[in-house]
């Protein structure tokens, strides 16, 4: 399949900003399964540098400062990207079990270096009990791992309520635990907590979930949005992603721009300011078919 | 060990009988030869004179302004802690001290570049990659990131203690910013001082080739050629080290700035100064490397600079030691240094670390465990929640708490076998005491290796049972002597000052910071003096009720508070103050927590004072310290019942202000600093001028002369004598106005302070080339005509139904405003507007990134 996306970020402030500075992870990576065909970012106003470039979790990063004064900062990445079904086989229940793979993350080797970054509480992924003792329940040690994960994917779609307007995207996992609902990044992130707690490698996945209109409607310019889901590492058998807010694996409509640690290592758009008053952010993104 | 066996027992040292390492004596009770001819001139010297010398070591740290801040503490500046006896390193020893501490520097360095690098280390499994992975101090947005040099790591400190075998092991190394070398330099310095001779003829080491080799290494990593720009980078006044960093940038001939002082433009960090943006290609960092950039580490920083390391990814600025080193701070690190040693160098370490064990490592978590209560708990990575355990001490539960603790998060702790540190002879209560001691080394990358001071900064605890020797708690330093075998040239940076520093005028490049502060030093001390010369007067009225009729009282009280703002105080309707005003008055002196307050802008001048130190002279720093002891003093001759001439005691305080008047006219460059103090102290005065004038003559007491406030007008503004003199006591207000308003040779009038300050506007950055009169010029103006312009008859004449002088009142209500006007345009002008930067898409948490 081949998406044409456009993701466009827009801050309006209501006094000037003198200058700013970013970063921003809003074009796609290159994955197993995806490439990346064409790329473009576009910012407004013109900022007075920008560099690309590759971070740390092989993430396609901009940098770009703007050091004059403006009160609209708009920043749009479009691409094409191409994404193949998933190699996966649907059935989960065969390979290696839950105690093999901890016991596997534990010894140490070249191959593991990667999924060991991800292996220990970051920022928004912080060690609680409770989400311990919540996971635990889908880890039995003789119990293929996939399957368990394939669980823990569906207890968190049934326990915890999908509402948009619950949570915003910096929502403590403590208070997700505690009110049983929350949105895509709030699942991504629980599923990832549930993961570490248990002694497994998880990732953050940031990217786009194609929609589709009703039967016999028009698709409607800027309803889709960014989405988030985490993935598994399996030690001897790769990284497998799983997305609870839809209680389904990753396939051909899930779009990866970045993965981290968290949403932190990831973030769309951030940076620092310098100016005060307040600002309105507005987000736009469609996901298009287009071959 | 018996002390009966000594041949001597200089100064009463009776040497260490405990299991540990004895510094001065040898096993069988001799004195080392190293120590012999310290030892013996010391006792020359004998008791008393020690005593002397080292009161003299307190007095001379104190008049430089020595400090370590603690935290938590208020005041929260303490003088530097310098005991006389110096600890003393042989050249033997020395020698292979050094050969340690440079084959150690070089392996972490090798490490450093490794980990940010191709990690060969981790992939060969030589350092679990856990180790690094869960340490905060690897800052993943560094990776790939290079000085342009070989060598990454450019300083290293590392502290070592001596084991009861008599070697010295290293307990931890400082890769980040390491401090001390500049105290190292200072107890140096005062040391040569107070024992010339003993010092002279010990053969010590000399330290400021170190210095040169630090600058010669801060050139090499600059980005492109020649003249790099080189700055210190510092958090600012409140740090523990904030005298070191001031001390060390003077030393080298570096600016002082902090992180709102430089920005990043077009790709390159920029200093802000009052001439524009000059480019800077090297930083010496004395802020911790998460703190240096909110857009990509630690979000909620105030210290560092925006986009700061994006620069420095391009390579268009380097920094030292390199944003990241602290990733080899790690304690857990320790365990696995010979492993690293063999990996790169093929052989074992010269010089050991104290033995240590890592948790993450399942069989040294286990060792650790069973042997928690003998060892010593650390968390690996120093940052805020850096824990230190000395298992001995800690109770059953305390020992089971961190036992759970370690199973919880063992990668996170580190444990390390308890060290008795080595005793030195310290100087206290009149005689030799020993006390624990530890050795901090400091390392400059030179030439593909690493240069080292010859000598150090000691620490001893305070007392002989302190375990954790730290300036934090109290500890006191030592100067380290290396006994050298033959007498070395003496090099000083003092006569060979910044070849490698472009030459322009320095005072041009002043942070605008700098500046605003060099203002409000000056616009303060005006305000106090002029407070304390108000407050005198008002005292001397008071205890002489004679001479001003009883309606006049509240006029003059009403003004202490107009005069210093320190509202409501006597305008409010309690009319007990009238006749008991001393309370109130007492507060206005002393009273710090009251804004407008004599100790409150005292407080705000020595703040200021302190931000800009690195600018003042050593004259002045005594004087600033005279200042607050006078304070102090003050503080406590009021808070009992207040003295029969309480005049007297302000006059302290104002002689040393005019003594720090006088030397801020006559020691210090009048470059721009300068006049920016000289025009804080003219617009201040003036302010002060126009206040008084209004709050003592506008209004005409009932039942008075109409000059009734005159005399207390002219004594609080020092005109007195004039006054006596060229119109023989006959008191009339417009002669009163003339001097204090008009007179040109007066150096109190209004028309001598505006006029000095268009002579310092007219001189500052810029204002030469503006075509047009610039508007601090034209209020300036405006001000001096105003004043000419107007009949001294009219001012003085008093309107018969208001009993006000109408005149007198619009003139300074004029003055005024153009003052407070004339004040914002320069402070729009010069002074960086200190616009604080918000981050947003960020989350809430701020750990390592």
């Amino acid at each position: 399949m081949i998406y044409t996306i456009r993701h466009s970020t827009i801050y309006d402030y209501n006094d000037p900003i003198s200058q700013c500075y970013n970063i921003a992870h809003v074009l796609p990576r290159d994955t197993a399964r995806q490439s990346c065909l064409w790329t473009q970012l576009e910012i407004n106003p013109q900022p007075n540098s920008h560099t690309a470039r590759v971070d740390y979790f092989g993430n396609n990063c901009n940098h770009f400062n703007i050091e004059y004064s403006h009160k609209r900062l708009e920043v749009t990445a479009r691409s094409r990207v191409k994404v193949a079904p998933p190699i996966q086989s649907l059935n989960l229940d065969f390979g290696v079990t839950c105690a093999q793979a901890r016991e596997n993350m534990n010894r140490s080797s070249e191959d593991m270096l990667d999924a060991l970054e991800f292996l220990y509480p970051s920022t928004l992924v912080p060690p609680l009990e409770e989400v311990k003792a919540y996971a635990a329940e889908s880890f039995a040690p003789g119990r293929p791992l996939l399957s368990a994960v394939e669980e823990l994917n569906q207890r968190i779609y049934t326990d915890f309520k999908y509402d948009p307007d619950a949570t915003e995207v910096s929502t403590p996992l403590q208070t997700v635990m505690n009110e049983r609902h929350g949105v895509c990044q709030d699942f991504a992130h629980l599923g990832v907590a549930c993961l570490r707690s248990q002694g497994f490698a998880a990732r953050y996945i940031s990217g786009y979930l194609e929609t589709l209109p009703p039967p016999g409607k028009e698709k409607l310019v800027g309803s889709d949005a960014t989405h988030a889901w985490f993935a598994v590492y399996s030690p001897g058998e790769g990284w497998f992603e799983f997305d609870p807010t839809n209680n389904i694996t990753a396939g051909e409509q899930h779009i990866t721009t970045a993965w981290g640690r968290d949403y932190s290592d990831v973030t769309p758009l951030q940076g620092v300011v310098f100016g005060a008053g307040k600002q309105q952010l507005t987000v736009q993104v469609d996901v298009l078919r287009t071959g | 060990m018996n002390t009966s066996l000594k041949t001597s027992v200089p100064l009463g040292y009776p040497g260490v009988s405990a299991d540990c390492w004895d510094e001065v004596y040898s096993r069988d009770g001799e004195i080392r030869e190293n120590w012999k001819y310290l030892l013996d001139s010391l006792q020359n010297l004998g008791p008393a004179e020690l005593d002397e010398r080292a009161a003299k070591v307190g007095q001379i740290l104190r008049d430089e302004g020595a400090t370590y801040n603690i935290y938590q503490e208020t005041p929260a500046s303490q003088t530097w802690q310098l005991d006389p006896i110096p600890t003393v390193l042989g050249s033997e020893e020395w020698n292979r001290v050094e050969a340690g501490l440079r084959e150690r520097a070089e392996l972490l360095d090798l490490i450093l570049k490794d980990l940010y690098g191709p990690r060969e280390l981790l992939k060969h499994n030589v350092i679990p990659a856990r180790l690094i992975i869960c340490h905060q101090g690897f800052l993943r947005s560094c990776q790939g990131i290079k000085l342009p040099t070989e060598q990454q790591l450019i300083f290293h400190s590392a502290d070592m203690v001596r084991t009861a075998a008599g070697e010295l092991q290293v307990l931890a190394d400082r890769t980040q910013a390491p401090s001390g070398v500049g105290y190292a330099l200072e107890n140096r310095n005062v040391m040569a001082r107070v024992f010339p001779s003993l010092f002279r003829d010990s053969h010590v080491h000399r330290l400021s080739i170190f210095f040169l080799k630090i600058r010669s290494a801060l050139a090499a990593i600059a980005p492109s050629g020649d003249r790099p720009n080189i700055v210190v980078l510092t958090p600012g006044s409140l740090n523990e080290t904030w005298f070191e960093h001031a001390y060390m940038a003077n030393y080298l001939g570096y600016p002082l700035v902090q992180g709102n002082d430089l920005t990043v433009r077009d790709g390159y960090v920029w200093l802000k100064t009052l001439s524009g943006l000059s480019r800077v290609d090297v930083i010496l960092r004395r802020v911790d490397d998460y703190f240096c950039d909110p857009v990509e580490l630690k979000n909620s920083s105030q210290l560092g600079v925006p986009g700061l390391l994006h620069v420095v990814r391009g390579g268009r600025v380097s920094i030292a030691n390199p944003i990241g080193a602290g990733v080899i701070e790690n304690t857990g690190l320790l365990r696995y240094l010979p492993a690293a040693a063999q990996h790169f160098l093929g052989r074992d370490l010269r010089l050991n670390s104290v033995k240590t064990w890592w948790c993450g490592d399942r069989a040294d978590c286990k060792w650790v465990l069973e042997n928690l209560p003998t060892l010593v708990l650390k968390s690996i990575h120093r940052g805020s929640n850096y824990i230190r355990v000395f298992g001995p001490e800690q109770s059953k539960k305390e020992l089971d708490f961190w036992h759970a603790e370690i199973l919880k998060y063992p990668e996170r702790y580190a444990a390390q076998s308890y060290v008795e540190p080595s005793r030195t002879p310290a100087w206290q209560n009149s005689q030799l005491t020993p006390l624990p001691t530890i050795f901090r080394s400091f390392a400059v990358a030179a030439e593909n290796s690493y240069s080292l001071l010859p000598g150090g900064l000691t620490r001893v605890g305070k007392t002989a049972d302190s375990r954790l020797i730290s300036g934090q708690f109290g500890s006191l330093s030592k100067d380290t002597w290396v006994i050298a075998s033959e007498p070395e040239r003496q090099i000083s940076l003092m006569a060979a000052k910044a070849p490698e520093q472009s030459a322009d005028d320095t005072s041009v490049d002043l942070p605008s910071r700098v500046v605003e502060n060099i203002y409000w030093m000056g616009r303060y001390a005006e305000r106090t003096e002029s407070s304390l010369r108000y407050l005198r007067t008002v005292f001397v009225q008071l205890n002489a009720r004679d001479q001003l009729p009883p309606a006049a009282i509240p006029l003059l009280l009403h003004a202490v508070t107009r005069l210093t703002s320190t509202w409501p105080g006597f305008t409010t309707a309690n009319s007990s103050l009238m006749t008991n005003p001393e309370r109130e008055l007492q507060a206005v002196i002393v009273d710090t927590a009251r804004h407008g307050s004599v100790a409150n802008c005292l407080e705000s001048m020595l703040r200021s004072a302190y931000q800009v130190r690195d600018l003042l002279s050593l004259d002045t720093q005594r004087i600033i310290n005279n200042i607050r002891d006078q304070l102090d003093e003050l503080r406590r001759s009021f808070a009992s019942e207040m003295s029969s001439a309480p005049e007297e005691e302000l006059v302290h305080i104002i002689t040393s202000m005019l003594a720090l008047a006088g030397l801020f006219h006559e020691s210090m460059v009048h470059g721009t600093g300068w006049s920016f103090m000289e025009i804080g102290r003219r617009l201040e005065r003036a302010t002060q001028t126009t206040a008084l004038l209004r709050a003592v003559l506008v209004e005409v007491p009932a039942d008075s002369p109409s000059a009734v406030m005159l005399p207390p007008l002219l004594s609080s503004l020092e005109s007195s004598m004039t006054y006596q003199r060229r119109y023989h006591g006959q008191m009339n207000v417009a002669n009163g106005l003339e001097i204090v308003l008009l007179d040109r040779n007066n150096p109190r009038s209004m028309i001598y302070q505006l006029e000095a300050l268009s002579a310092q506007v007219s001189k500052l950055p810029g204002s030469a080339t503006r075509s047009v009169l610039s508007k601090e010029n034209r209020l300036l103006l405006d001000a001096k005509s105003s004043l000419q312009l107007a009949d001294l008859n009219v001012l003085a004449a008093v309107n018969k139904d208001s009993r006000k002088r109408e005149a007198l009142d619009q003139l300074t209500a004029r003055m005024s405003n153009i003052l407070i006007e004339c004040n914002k345009t320069l402070s729009a002008l010069y002074f960086e507007k200190t616009m604080l930067p918000s981050t947003f898409g960020y989350s809430d948490g701020d750990e390592g990134k």
